[in-house]
């Protein structure tokens, strides 16, 4: 057999090579693996390893019908980085001015201005600005540090670069625009132009624009809801954010397959409102044709189903886009205040129900007991006290019943309703009416119970004076905000219930399925069944040709849809400057806060519906900018185009006549 | 140990070796083949994501821009710009029921039937219909 190859010396060499290699391979691995191998671990983490954020959806928010009010939509922020921009593709910046709708200048000198210059440093100030930053000094303290006119001057990344030798500091961030869609993005890609980037985030949308502004709110641009349902329901709408760890390589593309671990993003609940969008537009197309009409500094309406308190049109005028709210100026700031909500008014006349609620509650009068209203002075506790004019006349032929006092509004009539009271059965029923107390509506930033209750005079405190029980149940010496108004009248339509207004309906989570369900939920009884029937046929004497609102009422096919409600109209305290120079408030003649509040039918209500206008005086050339004039018309037009919307039946006979007849028996208590 | 044995050892030695580096090989070929899977895999993952990203943004998008078309406002423009004249009913031409629309249009059926069948002799028996109720 012959030797061949296989000789003793190469064999070994051959063996001793392989072994060597082996023994090689071994050592440097245990070199990697075990003695270097946090500092070769620490490289490759820091190279490698990534943590990519999954940012979770921020949940829809929709009205009754499913409608969006709020959503979030993928958008691109487009930006450039100036310094690898190539002459090239100067050519294609028309087409990029174009997607982008921004102005060809604009693109150009983004693109071309690569440096930008550092102001020179006032006299003593630190060379470096970004080394000697002070975080603690206040912004208006510190040196400018960029030009203004600087098309990256508010680029944060570009400050980490320090400036040159001539002072000039590198732009590698110039934003162009806010944001686009990822379909333009993907146009703008397809373009080619180098240096121009993008990066992907939600942005919040409003569909219907200035519908239900202030219900809704909006997200500023940190993402930090800012006031509405927006912030009240945030901890449901916001979402869990997620993240995926893993590995790039050298053109910093991800690695999928060393992905290690991934926490996906949940995202957040969908919020459904009792909000339904087409009465929302019907009652701001109404305050619409209330600003054209009378030219008003506010006016509000809210309407709400009266059986289960759930608010389902909550507008304000003026009002703003919430799709645009950082273009309100400072000047017109008031335009975002939920008037409805958080403005506190004297109520005029509409406050006369509690008194009237509160004898017929007690039992002291029937809606036929009469009463002298003609007298401009009563004695009450031991002191005369003078009474408010009636605007609706000083002079009635004689005494009139309880029923003329709500229909006619009479200032008189209704103090010595509360007289009959007493201060502090009167403040009894002020309080169970929900005055004094926060509505606990979510949204609209209602004023906290200290502030309400300095508004409502109490028995016994130095607020509460020998005139207030001549003024309060009249609705002056008392300020409360409209949606307390509209709450007090829903006491009488649900049945003498204080139920809680709320606007969330629903909880849902992303894919649809419900969370949560708010159901209508009791405060207290204010008043029994009974009163509360009794008080809503008094009311609605007030929508007669008899009383004082009788433009409120509203007849459909011959078929009257039993209005019942109150006009207001309040003198508003006001500021005036005296001869001596001495400021003090005063009642003004020349400036009313007119409204109407009612519901309807009066024997089933089906919707509770509250105007108020705030100072429509200059319309009425120096005349009063009564509530009959400017809140009831309103009331009447909205109630006609609510009747078919919300399928409201007609009255049944049967109902007026049980209704009357329980009107008579509570007139003979 | 003589020179035979020693031969035939080295040669065992030689092709065990290389019997070694074929299986460590197809070893290494097929961890490497089997990264290469898993990357693969991972990569087409990562792009059903991106893709069920997409769809889903897309989504998102239209329901938008149909919530935007369904703002009253706009409907109302465009009622006004295609001079469609719709208009909301008036309360006079609705017609109100007190029963349920569904068991009075099927009642308001089974009459038409009933009238055709009582034209057959003899055919005086109730005939009863079965109306699905969907609430």
């Amino acid at each position: 057999m012959s030797k061949g190859f296989a000789s003793n010396y190469r064999v070994g060499l051959l063996a001793g090579l392989i072994l060597f290699g082996y023994g090689a391979l071994g050592v440097r691995l245990v070199w990697l693996h075990v003695i270097d191998r946090d500092h070769v671990l620490a490289s490759v983490e820091m190279v490698r390893r990534e943590v990519i954020p999954e940012y979770a959806r921020r949940g829809d928010i929709r009205d009754i019908n499913g409608e969006l009010l709020a959503t979030s939509v993928s958008r691109v922020e487009v930006w450039a980085d100036p310094r690898i921009v190539r002459p090239e593709d100067a050519p294609k910046w028309p087409e990029l001015a174009r997607l982008l709708q921004v102005p060809l200048a604009q693109v150009q000198k983004t693109l071309t201005t690569k440096y930008r210059t550092v102001a020179q440093a006032q006299a003593g100030a630190p060379a470096n600005l970004v080394l000697n930053f002070d975080i603690g000094k206040p912004a208006e303290a510190s040196p400018p540090a960029v030009d203004a006119t600087d098309p990256a001057a508010a680029d944060k990344d570009n400050d980490l670069d320090e400036p040159d030798s001539t002072g000039r500091r590198p732009i590698k961030y110039a934003r162009f625009k806010a944001t686009v869609s990822q379909d333009v993005f993907a146009q703008i890609l397809k373009l080619g132009v180098r240096g121009v980037r993008g990066d992907s985030t939600h942005r919040r949308e409003y569909p219907h624009n200035e519908a239900a502004a202030h219900l809704i709110g909006y997200v500023n641009e940190m993402e930090q809801p800012a006031n509405g349902i927006e912030n009240y329901a945030n901890f449901f709408l916001r979402g869990q954010n997620g993240w995926v760890e893993t590995e790039k390589d050298g053109l910093r593309h991800e690695l999928a397959q060393f992905r290690t671990r991934e926490v996906p993003a949940a995202d957040g609940y969908s919020i459904v409102l009792s909000l339904d969008s087409t009465v929302q537009h019907l009652a701001e197309a109404e305050l619409e044709i209330i600003y054209q009409k009378f030219r008003p500094k506010r006016a509000a309406i809210i309407i709400s189903r009266p059986q289960t308190g759930f608010i389902l049109a909550l507008a304000n005028y003026p009002t703003f886009d919430l799709n645009h709210y950082n273009e309100v100026k400072p000047s017109e700031m008031a335009s975002m205040q939920n008037i409805a909500v958080s403005n506190l008014y004297e109520p005029g006349s509409v406050f006369k129900i509690v008194a009237a609620s509160g004898v017929l509650e007690d039992g002291l009068v029937t809606p036929d007991t009469l009463f002298d209203c003609n007298i401009d002075k009563i004695d009450y506790k031991g002191k005369t006290r003078p009474l408010l004019h009636d605007d609706a006349g000083d002079h009635f032929a004689g005494p009139i019943p309880v029923w003329k006092i709500i229909s006619k509004s009479s200032n008189r009539g209704a103090v010595q309703l509360a007289m009959r009271l007493g201060d502090e059965r009167f403040y009894h029923f002020v309080q169970a009416f929900g005055f004094s107390q926060p509505t606990g509506f979510p949204v609209g930033g209602e004023p906290g119970a200290a502030a309400l209750r300095r508004n409502v005079p109490e028995p016994g405190t130095n607020r509460w004076d020998d005139l207030t029980i001549t003024r309060m149940p009249a609705g002056y010496s008392v300020a409360v905000s409209p949606l307390q108004m509209h709450q007090a009248m829903s006491v009488i339509a649900s049945g003498g219930v204080m139920l809680k207004p709320q606007i969330v309906k629903q909880v849902k989570d992303a894919s649809g399925e419900l969370v949560y369900r708010f159901d209508r939920m009791e405060e207290r009884r204010a008043i029994s069944e009974r009163t509360a029937h009794t008080m809503a046929h008094l009311l609605q004497g007030v929508a007669s040709e008899e009383g004082t609102a009788p433009a409120a009422a509203i007849r459909a096919n011959g078929i009257d849809y039993e209005v019942a409600g109150k006009t207001g109209t309040a003198q508003k305290p006001m500021p005036v400057t005296l001869a001596s120079g001495k400021v003090v408030v005063r009642y003004s003649e020349h400036d009313h806060v007119g409204s109407f509040v009612g519901f309807f039918p009066a024997s089933d209500p089906q919707v509770v519906i509250s105007v108020v206008v705030d100072d429509a005086d200059e319309h009425f050339m120096g005349k009063t900018a009564y509530g009959s004039l400017v809140a009831a018309p309103s009331f009447h037009h909205l109630g006609e185009e609510l009747i078919p919307y919300l399928a409201i039946r007609p009255p049944s006979s049967s109902a007026n006549l049980g209704r009357s007849l329980l009107a008579l028996e509570g007139g003979r208590r | 140990m003589s020179a035979t044995n020693n031969r035939a050892f080295v040669n065992q030695v030689v092709i065990g070796t290389l019997v070694a580096i074929g299986v460590s090989g197809s070893v290494g070929i097929g961890s490497v083949w089997m990264r290469h899977q898993i990357s693969v895999t991972a990569e087409a993952n990562k792009a059903i994501e991106n893709r069920l990203a997409e769809v889903e943004r897309q989504t998102q998008q239209t329901s938008t821009w149909i919530a935007e078309e369904e703002d009253i406002t706009a409907l109302l423009k465009r009622n006004a710009e295609w001079r469609l004249g719709l208009a909301a009913p008036q309360d006079g031409q609705i017609q109100r029921m007190t029963e349920d629309p569904v068991a009075y249009h099927g009642a308001k059926r089974d009459r038409g039937l009933l009238q055709d069948r009582a034209l057959l002799p003899n055919e005086a028996q109730p005939v009863s219909f079965r109306v699905a109720m969907q609430r």
